[in-house]
């Protein structure tokens, strides 16, 4: 889905099996149980392949170095692996790896072969460019949308406005005789199973939309003969919700006691104790993933069979959510994955799958649904709205010594799990979020917001919206104290040192400190600005990873408009694969992070979506990028961590820090508004 | 409805309604794919292709206004992705999903022609009907400025 996995996978494979890489060529694989769990998500893929794909091509090269002492009837510690070849020094005999791979197909693969010495590593480590780079830039690249079957349909579908809605009735015969249409169908809502394998739970609100499809011979007569459908639908009890109705509540909830996630210390008395509060209400709005590349999927029903080209970040999951829709066994559903315009979470929820099942088996053809860009933003599953309600205290000398968060949103766990999830799986709060573990009087609520909408998970999840809230009423916290927020968060940190942390995980402080560190003296922390131009930090650590981020701004006097100068950011990552790939991902996570901070925003009246396509959700665009963004890689040997999603938490609090540094003026709502700072 | 144009430099005739946007004559009735769908709009350019060389969203082109023009879809830019634009996207390791790029790469080519060395507010005015929303702008601008033969400007 453009993360980079498909070069940097290979890589570590390729290393291994001592390659020459330039004869390497990569191939999509199909959903087949052989690989194992198939998933791209959570930031997962390069930590959780690391080990295996290193003993993969260690194996392989292992049997190929013993083809080759075979054939040549010489001992393998004479025989070399390098370049895709086996070589006999002594005799300078060589021989391919194609050669060899008939004889070494015939052994048996060492269970624990030997694995190289990351200091004689010749790729993992060395900026690569992409493998897939030629098919994107001449058109060929096979994405979802693309997919071309022999006598397939093509369906554009009406989905209630509200969700959890249904159509009671529509002109379908209206529709057929005014339009070239091959069907008029109205397409049930499935529960999908959950997209990670466990069920979803008794009240888990995971469904397709249900609406009416128009099946056509080609995309544009779909899109046409769907503006002649007039539906009426049913509405459910989610068409009473509003924005201001979901803020109301949500303020609500926060400004009472909440299910404690952690307590440590006793917050109300040292609260009551300390120097000087602070306090502050953070919000942010549900958020659309907004790929580029609109939801869509191809189906073919044959039977009891069914064969998927799905642009999907789980295809065992498209695999179970349409068998089960279909009411047929697993095995004979057949997903081949597609190239994915944009993931960013969207994809790892089925429905497109199943819709496309559906379709596909009462229109008797295969069928390509295909979303306009105003299905993909009405009928998305939303990155949850959010409240936050913070409170600190400093002693003094300018400490922290109390902080409370009160956190409210609606839960995505609920969502895909069910109500009884205890509150702490619930919550959308992380216990161990900075500054847990630094303040001695630390109290974390939440309570999970009643909510109609459809929930999912957006490139960083929880932390995309809670990291605004942390790092930025932290900062309030470093101002408040009178110092400067960058000596007030390493003095928080303290020294480095592991703090031992639940699951066997470490919290690396030192690490923490060391990315804070490099992404301040890269921007220049200390060298002054020109008037209305401010300076903000802030750092997240999470999925294996730690960045930090320094923003550099200049806001307008006048109209409060913001101009992101520069961004700098500083990512320890452990063993870096791919440091191009690395660089590529930080430099899209701050793109898109400020498009969260600066443009967009879901709204919601009487249930409906407000937003439906680029004009009213605003995404960031070329002229509001800034011009310089520099990415530090940490060097270092710790096993790899994500770096899909950790580059974007603390975009928006170092935006927000900057603008407060420029102007004395507190982001406390994303998107930022300009007439808040004119 | 019988309609000729020139399709990366082959006469093309389709018979199709008249209204059809060009986006679709290229993707569903020609089988072209390469030329993208993503809003419908011309909000995200990612349908962009030339028509007589300039840059133009397909989405809301419909087929009768290409009579007799010249076309040239991202397919037409090379046969085998020599396109200096094309090369300086593989140089810079431009895309990530990849699926804004086809729009991308079109708009950067007519920049190009009508602006041979790009200032970086050039930039921004031709290639902020673009999308991305992978965030590859930074790449895309170093890109043009090395298409362009000009090292990249820094603000």
């Amino acid at each position: 889905m453009g993360q980079g996995v498909r070069t940097n996978l290979p890589m570590i494979v390729a290393e291994e099996l001592s390659c020459d890489w330039t004869k390497v060529k990569v191939v999509e694989a199909d959903l087949d149980a052989k690989y194992g769990e198939q998933l791209t998500g959570g930031s997962l893929s390069t930590r959780t392949s690391y080990t295996n794909l290193r003993k993969a091509g260690a194996a392989a090269r292992e049997m190929l170095v013993s083809a080759a002492a075979g054939e040549w009837q010489v001992e393998r510690t004479e025989c070399r692996a390098e370049n895709s070849a086996v070589w006999h020094a002594a005799t300078k005999r060589t021989l391919t790896y194609g050669q060899l791979t008939e004889r070494a197909s015939a052994l048996l693969p060492p269970a624990d072969p030997p694995l190289k010495n990351p200091a004689d590593f010749k790729l993992i480590g060395k900026p690569t460019r992409r493998t897939d780079t030629p098919q994107k830039v001449n058109g060929s690249a096979t994405f979802g949308l693309d997919v071309r079957v022999p006598g397939m349909l093509f369906a554009s579908v009406e989905r209630s406005p509200v969700y959890g809605g249904a159509p009671r009735s529509f002109n379908a015969d209206e529709v057929k005789s005014a339009a070239p249409v091959r069907a008029v169908l109205e397409l049930k809502s499935a529960h999908l199973t959950h997209q990670f394998g466990e069920t979803s739970g008794p009240g888990s609100r995971n469904y397709s939309c249900a609406g009416v499809a128009v099946v056509a011979d080609s995309t544009w007569a779909a899109i046409a003969a769907r503006k002649l459908l007039k539906v009426e639908w049913n509405e459910p009890p989610a068409a009473s919700e509003t924005t201001a109705s979901l803020r109301e509540q949500m303020h609500r909830f926060a400004s009472a006691p909440g299910a404690v996630i952690r307590s440590d210390g006793d917050f109300d008395k040292a609260h009551a104790a300390a120097d000087k509060r602070i306090e502050a209400v953070y919000e942010v709005p549900f958020l659309a993933h907004a790929t580029m590349e609109p939801v869509n999927c191809t189906a073919h029903v044959r039977g009891d069979f069914c064969e998927l080209w799905a642009p999907t970040q789980i295809p065992g999951a498209a695999r179970a959510s349409v068998a089960s829709a279909l009411g047929i066994p697993r095995e004979n559903v057949k997903v081949h994955v597609t190239f994915i315009g944009g993931g960013f979470g969207r994809r790892l929820i089925q429905d497109y799958a199943v819709e496309a099942a559906l379709i596909s088996r009462d229109a008797g053809a295969p069928v390509q649904v295909v979303w306009s860009r105003e299905d993909d933003i009405r009928h998305d599953f939303y990155r949850p709205a959010a409240c936050h309600i913070m409170e600190a205290g400093l002693d003094s000398r300018g400490q922290l010594i109390s902080w409370r968060h009160r956190g409210c949103s609606p839960s995505i766990e609920t969502f895909y799990n069910g109500t009884g999830i205890s509150p702490s799986a619930a919550a959308q709060v992380d216990s161990l979020d900075f500054p847990a573990l630094f303040v001695p009087h630390f109290r974390l609520e939440f309570t999970v917001a009643e909510s109609g909408m459809p929930l999912g998970y957006w490139r960083s999840v929880d932390s995309s919206g809670n990291q605004f809230a942390l790092s930025s009423f932290f900062d309030e916290a470093a101002h408040a104290a009178g110092r400067d927020p960058l000596e007030f968060l390493l003095a928080t940190f303290g020294s480095a040192r592991k703090i031992s942390l639940r699951n066997n995980e470490t919290f690396d402080v030192g690490r923490r400190r060391a990315v804070v560190e490099l992404a301040a003296e890269k921007s220049g922390w200390h060298k002054a600005l020109a008037r209305g131009r401010g300076r903000g930090i802030a750092a997240s650590f999470g999925w294996g990873s730690y960045v930090a981020h320094v923003a550099e701004i200049t806001c307008h006097a006048k109209t409060g408009a913001i101009r992101i100068d520069r961004v700098v950011c500083a990512v320890d990552c452990g063993t870096a694969i791919n440091p191009l790939g690395i660089e590529a991902q930080m430099e899209g996570a701050i793109n898109f992070g400020l498009a969260a901070t600066l443009k967009s925003a879901i709204t919601v009246e009487g249930g409906r979506i407000q937003q439906s396509n680029f004009h009213d959700y605003e995404v960031l665009r070329m002229s509001d990028a800034p011009p310089v963004v520099e990415v530090y890689i940490v060097p270092s040997t710790e096993p790899p961590g994500g770096c899909g999603e950790p580059g974007v938490p603390s975009v928006a609090p170092a935006v927000g820090n900057a603008i407060f540094a420029a102007t004395g003026k507190r982001v406390r709502r994303l998107p930022i508004r300009p007439a808040d700072l004119a | 409805m019988a309609i000729t144009f020139t399709l990366n430099g082959k006469a093309q005739t389709v018979d199709v309604s008249p209204d059809m946007p060009l986006l679709w004559v290229l993707r569903d009735t020609l089988n072209m794919t390469g030329t993208k769908f993503g809003c419908g709009m011309a909000l995200c350019g990612a349908c962009t292709v030339h028509i007589n060389g300039e840059a133009t969203r397909s989405c809301i082109t419909p087929i009768s206004s290409v009579t007799g023009k010249k076309i040239t879809t991202i397919e037409g830019l090379s046969a085998d992705g020599s396109h200096p634009v094309q090369k300086a996207w593989i140089e810079e390791d431009v895309p990530q999903c990849g699926y804004c790029q086809s729009g991308q790469i079109m708009s950067a080519v007519a920049l190009l022609r009508k602006k041979p060395k790009p200032t970086d507010a050039d930039i921004d005015d031709a290639m902020s009907g673009n999308i991305c929303r992978c965030g590859t702008y930074q790449r895309i601008r170093k890109a043009i400025h090395r298409a362009a033969g000009s090292p990249a400007q820094k603000a």
